[in-house]
């Protein structure tokens, strides 16, 4: 069985069938609520302190102090940044803001400038883009990893486990069934990413107008490319995982040990052995935060690194998939 | 006859609505309980923040505060009553009580949207938006991918 068995036609109507039909199915339904809820959970604790304090100051004063806005932002930004870019651990985030002192009570000290290259980093995201929703996407693109599986861990092996894929492949091809579902799952992905980035960017321009339109657009094409590309390896590991096993639970549970545990393993056993920390590379753990990276080279780069893992799980899910008895 | 199987989607919708529902009473509890203590709570060396959203709550009023707690209880019971209608895949329990649910939901939020402060998360938000997605869904849902599975 090899590539060339691939029908165009045959992809393209099995993945609008497969997207169409994932909320049908459930695991559709839970990760569209799962991602939304998560997503507008992370926006809304991001944005409702800034929009107290405007709120607040339009009380208080009639009219809104941007340099405090702006110093809110930072104390909610910097600590979002700090983690997921690896710069400081948790404790440190936390122990940082404690000693800071609270916005209310005086103006705050001008904090040392970091020139490392993280440091450069963390500034283009909170200052030369929209602070909050640098902050969303950096939560979205280290959260939505974990909630994938509950959308692709089912693309074959229900039918595997019922056996109705023996009535399919008497119209179609292993591979067509592998990469249309695939694909179908892909695009349902997508569409859930673009509706959640949507909303979030609409309130942040319409109602908070805390940043220029243009800059809130070119900033969540960006993010929206991110994520959408960050999902598609995890969904070809989910993919192979599902072609592999003829349980649907097992199949759940080896995605969820396999996406989680790589970074849990990574950064539990640096503890014990520092060369432990590479694990993640095994996924794009190690990459993904650099989509968003100020630099083309480094966002060009990891795009590339989501597709080459992309590609590596589907060749050997498809390798599999193809042989095994259905 | 045999019976048509439940779509995994229905089950899921049941699901997540015993879950609403569970967290949806420890929501009530919470709000009745603090309706009892509400004016005894101190907010001298509270933060400026919580200190607002507490004298919100005690400017409130006994009235409005058992109102939002009608509105909580009949929510929760249409939404038990719905789900265990859609396991049975019942037409009048199932389909017509979760559009009962997913339509009061969504004037109920709007109404507690107006009528509270923005202190207290009233006004148009995200976290009003949140409140939104499940009955929406829910409507959608049970009128598109779900209508025709209601056959008992």
């Amino acid at each position: 069985m090899s590539l060339k068995t691939i029908s165009v036609a045959h992809v393209r109507l099995i993945s609008q069938y497969w997207t169409r039909f994932a909320v049908r199915s459930g695991s559709g339904l839970v990760y569209l609520l799962i991602v939304l809820i998560f997503g507008l959970s992370v926006a809304n604790n991001l944005i409702s302190p800034v929009e107290f304090l405007m709120v607040q100051q339009e009380k208080e004063m009639g009219h809104r102090d941007p340099n405090a806005i702006q110093e809110t932002i930072m104390t909610l930004g910097k600590p979002v940044v700090k983690f997921v870019l690896g710069t400081k651990s948790i404790g440190q985030v936390a122990t940082e803001a404690s000693e800071e002192p609270m916005m209310m009570m005086g103006p705050s000290m001008v904090p040392k400038e970091d020139k490392t290259e993280a440091g450069q980093w963390a500034m283009f995201l909170l200052q030369d883009r929209p602070a909050l929703l640098s902050a969303s996407l950096l939560i979205l693109i280290f959260g939505l990893p974990l909630a994938i599986s509950f959308l692709a861990f089912n693309q074959t092996t229900g039918d595997i486990q019922s056996r109705g894929l023996r009535y399919l492949l008497l119209r179609t091809e292993r591979s067509n069934i592998f990469f249309g579902r695939f694909l179908g799952t892909a695009i349902f992905s997508t569409g859930v990413i673009a509706f959640l980035i949507l909303t979030i960017v609409l309130y942040l321009g319409l109602k908070t107008r805390l940043y220029p339109v243009g800059d809130l657009l070119i900033w969540s094409i960006q993010g929206f490319y991110a994520l959408s590309i960050l999902m598609l390896p995890y969904i070809a590991l989910c993919a192979m995982i599902s072609a592999c096993v003829s349980s649907q639970f097992l199949s759940l549970i080896l995605a969820k040990l396999l996406i989680a545990g790589t970074l849990l393993f990574a950064v539990v056993g640096r503890f014990a052995w520092e060369p432990l920390k590479y694990i993640k590379w095994l996924l794009p753990w190690g990459w993904q935060n650099h989509l968003l990276h100020p630099s083309f080279t480094h966002w060009g780069c990891a795009s590339l690194a989501c597709l080459v893992y992309m590609a590596a799980f589907l060749m050997l899910g498809h390798r599999y998939f193809a042989k095994r008895d259905l | 006859m045999e019976q048509e199987k439940r779509p995994g989607g229905l089950t899921a919708l049941a699901i997540f609505n015993f879950i609403f529902a569970g967290l949806g009473v420890i929501g009530f509890i919470g709000f009745a309980v603090m309706l009892g203590f509400m004016d005894a709570i101190p907010t001298d060396d509270m933060a400026p923040d919580q200190r607002a959203q507490i004298e919100a709550f005690q400017e409130m009023g006994t009235q409005f505060f058992v109102a939002i707690l009608a509105l909580m209880l009949v929510s929760l019971a249409l939404e038990i009553i719905s789900g265990i209608g859609y396991l049975k895949q019942k037409r009048g329990m199932g389909w017509m009580v979760g559009n009962v649910y997913a339509v009061f939901s969504m004037v109920s939020g709007v109404v507690s949207g107006l009528m509270m402060k923005p202190e207290l998360g009233g006004g148009f938000n995200i976290g009003a938006i949140i409140g939104f997605v499940y009955p929406v869904l829910t409507l959608f849902l049970l009128n598109s991918t779900f209508k025709e599975d209601f056959i008992n």
